[in-house]
Formats: structure tokens, sequence, C-alpha cells
């Protein structure tokens, strides 16, 4: 009775173990078809083994991995703050506690006591250098009785204040015929416009009477 | 020896003892060799930042090389849903220059191209076990560890994969001539 793959395979990788490796052996030596067997599966293992990668090309890599590692990793110091273990014992836990609550109270006392004296929201201070000589003083009421806009005058208003400045106003509407001003101060407009305007309805007809002087 | 693997000069160690093991399995899972060393890379920074304890160093040894195939798994998983691996794989540059002896590392690159691209085909569970044992150098004991398998187990696996293999790199010869 020959021998099948499995026990070959297992031969063939060292893994065989006493008495069945002897037996095998004593086997292989008297059946061909079965040596033939055993070489070809150990060829079989031989081809697979020299398809390897390089040594040259694990060697390169091997270098090029251990300085990403040194430069990130080894070199760092062991520990980051998210590995590190944190330990305290009892007498530490509360020492720190009691510290705590110190500086919480001590701190809203300071705060307390300071915004107890008025109620002006602390703000920083800026210092800087003020000239006596610059500074204006200019109050919002100032002009507040007297400051008007220009449509509270009337128009008659601001032409006497105009002509009061010596201003030569001259006012026209649009498509009418030009009107002339007498000072405003003489007349009021209703009493000039009558004796003003040239009734221009009324020509001025010439006497032609010539022939009478020959 | 007992391991402390946040400790820099045990890290050392274990760092110059196993980065080739692992670099080999995972580069033999994924078959790329930035994203194997990006996978060792990763596992060495777990390993560093966790900062665990291992009663001796094949403990270590057996952690590091489970991380780097889990991830190296991980990897061909999210790959193989995004697009056809396989088709790249034979694209893929072999490691040196293939050609630099001749005729002979022809047929040798060939060759090794031809075994990549059949583990690359084997389904998890064999190419696993074929990748610790060819590439890892894990014995059957040690495998059933890193996995979690009975040894017997592992026999059985070692066992279809060569047979599954034999198939794929038969197909793959006859492909060939």
């Amino acid at each position: 009775m020959c021998l099948d793959d499995q026990i070959l395979n297992t031969y063939v990788d060292g893994e065989l173990e006493e008495p069945w490796k002897s037996q095998v052996e004593e086997h292989l030596s008297y059946c061909n078809s079965c040596r033939k067997r055993c070489e070809s599966l150990k060829e079989l293992s031989e081809r697979v083994k020299d398809a390897a990668l390089s040594q040259s090309e694990i060697d390169t890599r091997k270098d090029r991995v251990m300085s990403v590692l040194e430069k990130n990793y080894l070199n760092k110091k062991k520990g980051l703050f998210r590995n590190r273990i944190f330990k305290f014992t009892f007498p530490q836990m509360a020492i720190g506690t009691a510290a705590a609550f110190v500086i919480v109270f001590v701190g809203s006392f300071a705060l307390g006591s300071r915004s107890g004296k008025s109620d002006i929201i602390p703000v920083p201070e800026i210092g800087y250098t003020v000239d006596i000589n610059n500074i204006t003083p200019v109050r919002a009421s100032d002009n507040a009785t007297t400051a008007k806009s220009l449509e509270s005058y009337s128009l008659d208003e601001i032409l006497k204040n105009l002509d009061a400045r010596g201003y030569d106003v001259d006012i026209r509407l649009k498509s009418i015929q030009p009107v002339t001003f007498e000072p405003v101060v003489e007349t009021t407009t209703t009493d000039v416009e009558p004796a003003e305007v040239v009734d221009p309805v009324e020509p001025v007809v010439e006497p032609v009477v010539e022939p009478v002087v020959e | 020896m007992e391991i402390r693997s946040g400790d820099e000069k045990t890290f050392r160690h274990v760092y110059d003892e196993n980065f080739s093991v692992m670099m080999k399995i995972a580069y033999h899972i994924t078959y790329n060799t930035d994203v194997a060393e990006d996978i060792c890379q990763d596992a060495f920074i777990r390993f560093y930042d966790k900062n665990m304890y291992f009663p001796s160093s094949d403990d270590a040894k057996f952690w590091l090389i489970r991380v780097t195939k889990n991830l190296a798994i991980n990897y061909v998983k999210r790959k193989a849903r995004e697009a056809a691996s396989i088709e790249k794989i034979k694209k893929a540059p072999v490691s040196g220059n293939p050609f630099s002896d001749g005729a002979s590392e022809l047929l040798l690159h060939e060759s090794r191209q031809a075994v990549r691209k059949a583990v690359a085909e084997l389904p998890e569970i064999f190419r696993t076990v074929i990748v610790l044992r060819e590439y890892g150098d894990l014995d059957y004991k040690q495998i059933a560890k890193v996995l979690n398998i009975s040894e017997s187990n592992v026999k059985v696996r070692v066992h279809r994969a060569r047979k599954e293999l034999e198939v794929l790199l038969g197909r793959e010869d006859v492909d060939v001539s």
C-alpha cells in the first residue's frame, strides 16, 4: 500500500514523527512511484520558497521603516499624555481637593469684594497723555435751539437775510418771464406787482403825423 | 526571555529578529512591496504603542506575525473588492533586475512570477498556511498557534494548498509552453 500526499507533505516538511517517519523512509526506499511523488512535492515546496522576496529588497525596507519609527516613536520620550496612567494615594487626593477649594473660595472672595463697591463693570484702563489746550468742549445742546433746517425759513426770510448780507438774488420761475425784484425791504410783493409789471398787451403806438410838414 | 514591547532596547531586538519574516509574509499575501512595508510599519507601531507583555520572544513573534497576516489579508480583501488584483500582480515588476544574468535568470524570473501568481490565486485559508510555512518559515505547531487552529488542521490545509498550487502551476506551465 502506497503513501498518500498528506503523509508525504508532512514528511517533506519534516513534521512526521516517529515511528511513522521511519516507516515512510522504509517505504520510500523500495517504492519508486512514492519516491517520485515525494521528490515532486519537495520540488514544489522549493520552487515556492525560491519565489520569496529578495533579501536586498527586505533590507532596504527594514532600514527605512526603522528610520521612520526612530523619528516618530523611539526618540520621543515614552509616555504621551494619553498613555500615562495617573495614580494618586489618598492623602494626595485629599490635599489636592483641599487646595482646589481654597483657590475657588479665595478667588470668589476677591472678585466679590471688588464688585460689591460699585455696579460699574471693571474695564481695563488705557493710559495716554492729554494736552489740555487741544480740548474743545462740545455740547450737544449748543445749537439745539438755534439750529433750524433751511425748510423752516420762508422764502421772504431767506431773501431778507441774503439781502442783509449784501447778496443780489435773482429768482425765476420756469417757463415764465423773468421778474425783477425791488429791494424787499421797501414793499411787499403784493404791492409791487401791479406797479412794476409793464403791460405788454398795450402797444406803444407812435402817432404817424408827418404829412403836415409841406 | 520576557518581552515588554514598549521598551526601546527590547523593541529594537524584536524588530531585528522579525522584520524579514513579517515583510515576506506581508509581501506574499499582498504581492506589493510598498504595501507590505506599510503593513510592517503599522504592525511595529502597534506593537510599540501598546506596551504589551509577552512571556517569551516567540509569543511576541507570533503576535507580530498574526497582526501582519491580518493586516495583509484585510488589504487583499479590500483590494479584491475594488478591482481585479491578479491583473496587477501579473504586471507588477519583480524586485531587482531579473535580466542581469541572462537566460537562466530570465527563466527563474518567469518561474517566480508563475509561483507568485499561483499563490495569489489560492483561497485565503490555503494561502495563509502556505505563506506562513514557506515564507514565514514556521512549523505546523507555530502556524497552528498563529492561526488559532489545530495542528492536524494545519496539516490538512498544507496538503490541500499544495495540491491546488500544483494544479495552478501545471496550468501555468501549459500556458507558457
